[in-house]
């Protein structure tokens, strides 16, 4: 046995050893692998969490919200941590409409999960329950679910416009719209629970742009209302409203509905040959081009006109046609003989011109180009066709923006669904001003058609029941057979109306597809043109629709047409659901009150508290009216009052 | 007087102590302000929460859907065009 010296020596040594291999380890640990450790310890201690961007909103033109992103949540339960459990789970079962079965289910597990999403007022009471735990998510919501939603489309399942699913101007300004997410550290528990502590933010969340759409909310529900009574009464396949303001090319409803009540935007994707829309734009050419003199006329040929390939007819055949008469009664034949004094050249340029065969360039995902051969590519019977409005597809809003160079005085501008976006705080990036595309006509051109279609709308034009005792319109009436399939189906045809308002100075555009009507008559004037006329009676009406009302003020009205001697109808003034026409009972006389020196909205209500329709001609003070006051008159007969501006005060 | 070892050890027990306390306040600071902050964000979201579902309600009794079939029980309609009147904005005269 080894002395005691020597073994402490060894103990030494190896206490020593031990120790050397303890700080060489440490060293290891410390110096070799240390980042390796910390790296580990920092994943276990520490989580990066990404934190999504607010999805910036979509606002009409007046602001209101037309989608908006919410925070809403999903909810774990860890039922071990619950106070009291069957109180609880009353409030949860009570609060977010969960089946109570499933709950309790839910409970026998370790944690609950339970997807949602839930809204903050649903889960406002869990907040101080304890054991639930909320997970925030960014939603997207709609306030009015239905709202041009063929327009606007919807968010993917990842809350990407771009995403699955996603459509619409939600898909084309997800780029604008989505913002840039941040992301931070947290801190969790050895459990994986993030602790309650402030997150170290490595980069904040950049909300997206708020994007204010041109559309006009009121007008929107009034052409959605409008189209669905539509289609439900006369049984139609489908159908598209479209309204712009040709000022600006901003377009102010755009509403599309099949019959099982989907919603493609057809009105930007879909083509349909026009029909006798088309004309206007074969007298455009017959105009600019100068073949035809305003009293020229062509023989009616009893209805019924035969071509090398084919014959054409008319419905209501008059004797002989001027180019007025062609398009105020819709007459095929005398278009087809106008058009063919033009050279194929001519014809397609001025179509090409008003936009037809190219897209419009408005904001939307697959917009149709339409179709418009070239000259190259046609048959014999092509150009009497084209003038008809056939071999030619087009889409509503190609329509809308032709029409809307009408009435812009020949200058067609392209058509836009944006009106202004705007960054998270409030400075606006992009302002929309009119793009002009081209010239297509003269000014000169452009009053003499509006002059032709306003012949439409007067008595024996096509579209006389579109016409407003108070407004001239400018219209045109449009019944095509309907391709299917590629070829025309039997017994079925699109009727469209497309109509200027005012005539003067015109405001409004609004360009109207029903798709195979089977109720009733199938004819636009007895389809389109009379929903068209309850559309504008309903935009007159409201509050906020985007009408310049002092301008609207201004341009001639009907009545300034009608002799005074000739009253414009007896229309009563205050009437019980439904409407009853003029022609009803006759009302009783009623004297006329006197309102001279009156202000001029003083004396309307006066008036009309008497029953009396009025006009206004002047402004000011009230003078006289006609008739007199003190004499008599049918209830709801028009009383036109004339007033002469205030003396000035020295 | 001079500082002995004992006086040494004693002031670097106190600044030590006031280095941890220092700290500790400072988290139960932050801590505070996370847990106000977190209270406000659920505030904000329960009343942006509660402003959505308010304006959903308005724009549903707003819409025509529902606003058309009360007026016609009630005997209104909409007007026709020849019950609009606009009165004509003057127009400045020339200087």
């Amino acid at each position: 046995m080894a002395k005691p010296l020597v073994r402490l020596r060894v103990v030494e040594v190896g206490l020593a050893a031990a120790l050397l291999a303890l700080v060489v380890r440490a060293a290891q640990v410390q110096l070799v692998e240390g980042r390796r450790y910390a790296a580990a310890a920092k994943a276990q201690r520490t989580e990066h969490v990404v934190l999504d961007a607010r999805r910036g909103a979509l606002y009409d033109r007046h602001g209101t919200a037309l989608a908006l992103t919410q925070e809403t949540y999903h909810l774990g339960i860890a039922p071990n941590e619950l106070r009291d459990p069957a109180r609880d789970i009353g409030t949860i079962v009570r609060q977010l409409h969960l089946p109570r079965a499933d709950l309790e289910r839910g409970l026998h597990r370790r944690y609950a999960w339970f997807a949602g999403p839930f809204t903050a007022l649903e889960v406002q009471p869990l907040r101080s329950m304890r054991g639930a735990h909320l997970e925030p998510v960014l939603r997207r919501f709609y306030p009015s679910n239905e709202f041009a939603r063929a327009v606007i489309g919807r968010v993917g399942e990842d809350g990407r416009g771009s995403g699955g699913g996603g459509g619409g101007l939600e898909r084309l300004l997800d780029s604008l719209l989505a913002g840039t997410p941040g992301s931070a550290v947290v801190l969790k528990d050895r459990e994986g629970r993030e602790y309650e502590s402030p997150a170290r933010v490595i980069a904040e969340p950049v909300p997206g742009n708020d994007v204010v759409l041109t559309l006009d909310a009121e007008l929107q529900e009034i052409a959605q209302r409008a189209l669905d009574d539509a289609i439900d009464n006369m049984e139609a396949d489908g159908g598209d409203v479209v309204m712009l303001d040709p000022a600006t090319g901003e377009i102010l409803a755009a509403a599309s509905r099949r019959a099982d009540g989907s919603m493609r935007p057809s009105a930007f994707t879909e083509t349909f040959e026009p029909g006798s829309l088309a004309k206007i734009f074969a007298a455009a050419a017959l105009i600019t081009f100068d073949r035809v003199r305003p009293a020229e006329r062509v023989s009616g040929e009893g209805g019924r006109y035969r071509l090398p390939d084919r014959v054409v007819t008319d419905e209501h055949p008059l004797p002989s046609l001027t180019l007025a008469d062609a398009i105020r009664v819709s007459s095929n034949i005398a278009l087809v003989k106008f058009a063919a004094r033009l050279q194929p050249d001519e014809q397609y340029g001025v179509l090409r011109a008003f936009g037809f065969g190219a897209p419009t360039g408005v904001e939307f995902p697959a917009e149709s180009p339409g179709r418009l051969r070239p000259p190259r590519e046609w048959s014999r019977p092509s150009s009497a066709s084209l003038a008809i409005g056939y071999e030619l597809a087009v889409t509503p809003i190609q329509l809308a923006a032709a029409y809307g160079a009408i009435a812009n005085n020949g200058v067609l501008l392209e058509p836009t669904l944006i009106r202004e976006i705007r960054t998270p705080n409030g400075f606006v990036r992009y302002r929309h001003y009119a793009q002009p595309v081209r010239r297509v006509v003269t000014p000169d051109v452009a009053a003499k058609l509006r002059d032709l279609l306003r012949g439409v709308v007067e008595a024996g034009g096509t579209a006389e029941r579109a016409a407003l005792a108070n407004f001239q319109l400018a219209a045109k009436t449009g019944t095509a057979r309907r391709v299917v399939a590629g070829h025309y189906a039997a017994g079925q045809y699109t009727a469209s109306f497309a109509a200027l308002f005012p005539a003067d100075q015109p405001q409004l555009v609004v360009v109207m597809k029903i798709d195979n009507p089977q109720k009733g008559s199938y004819f636009a004037a007895q389809t389109a043109a009379p929903v068209t006329r309850s559309m504008l009676e309903q935009a007159l009406a409201a509050r906020t629709v985007a009408l310049d009302r002092a301008r609207l003020s201004n341009v001639a009205t009907t009545a300034d047409r009608v002799p005074l001697e000739e009253p414009d109808g007896v229309v009563p003034y205050v009437v019980a659901w439904p409407y009853v026409s003029d022609s009803s009972a006759a009302q009783p006389d009623r004297m006329i009150p006197n309102v001279t020196g009156r202000p001029l909205r003083e004396a309307a209500r006066a008036l009309h508290a008497r029953g009396f329709h009025v006009v206004v001609k002047g402004w000011g003070i009230i003078h006289h009216t006609w008739p007199a006051a003190g004499e008599h008159a049918a209830a709801g007969s028009t009383v036109t009052m004339f007033a002469e501006p205030p003396p000035l005060r020295r | 007087m001079t500082f002995r070892g004992r006086h040494w050890i004693a002031f670097w027990l106190v600044a030590l102590l006031a280095a941890l306390w220092a700290v500790i306040a400072r988290q139960t600071s932050a801590l505070n302000s996370a847990r106000a902050l977190t209270d406000l964000r659920e505030e904000r979201a329960s009343l942006e929460g509660r402003r959505a579902a308010l304006d959903r309600r308005v724009r549903t009794a707003q819409s025509r859907a529902v606003l058309l079939p009360r007026a016609q029980k009630l005997g209104l309609r909409l007007p026709a065009d020849t019950e609009i009147i606009l009165i004509p904005v003057p127009v400045a005269a020339p200087h």
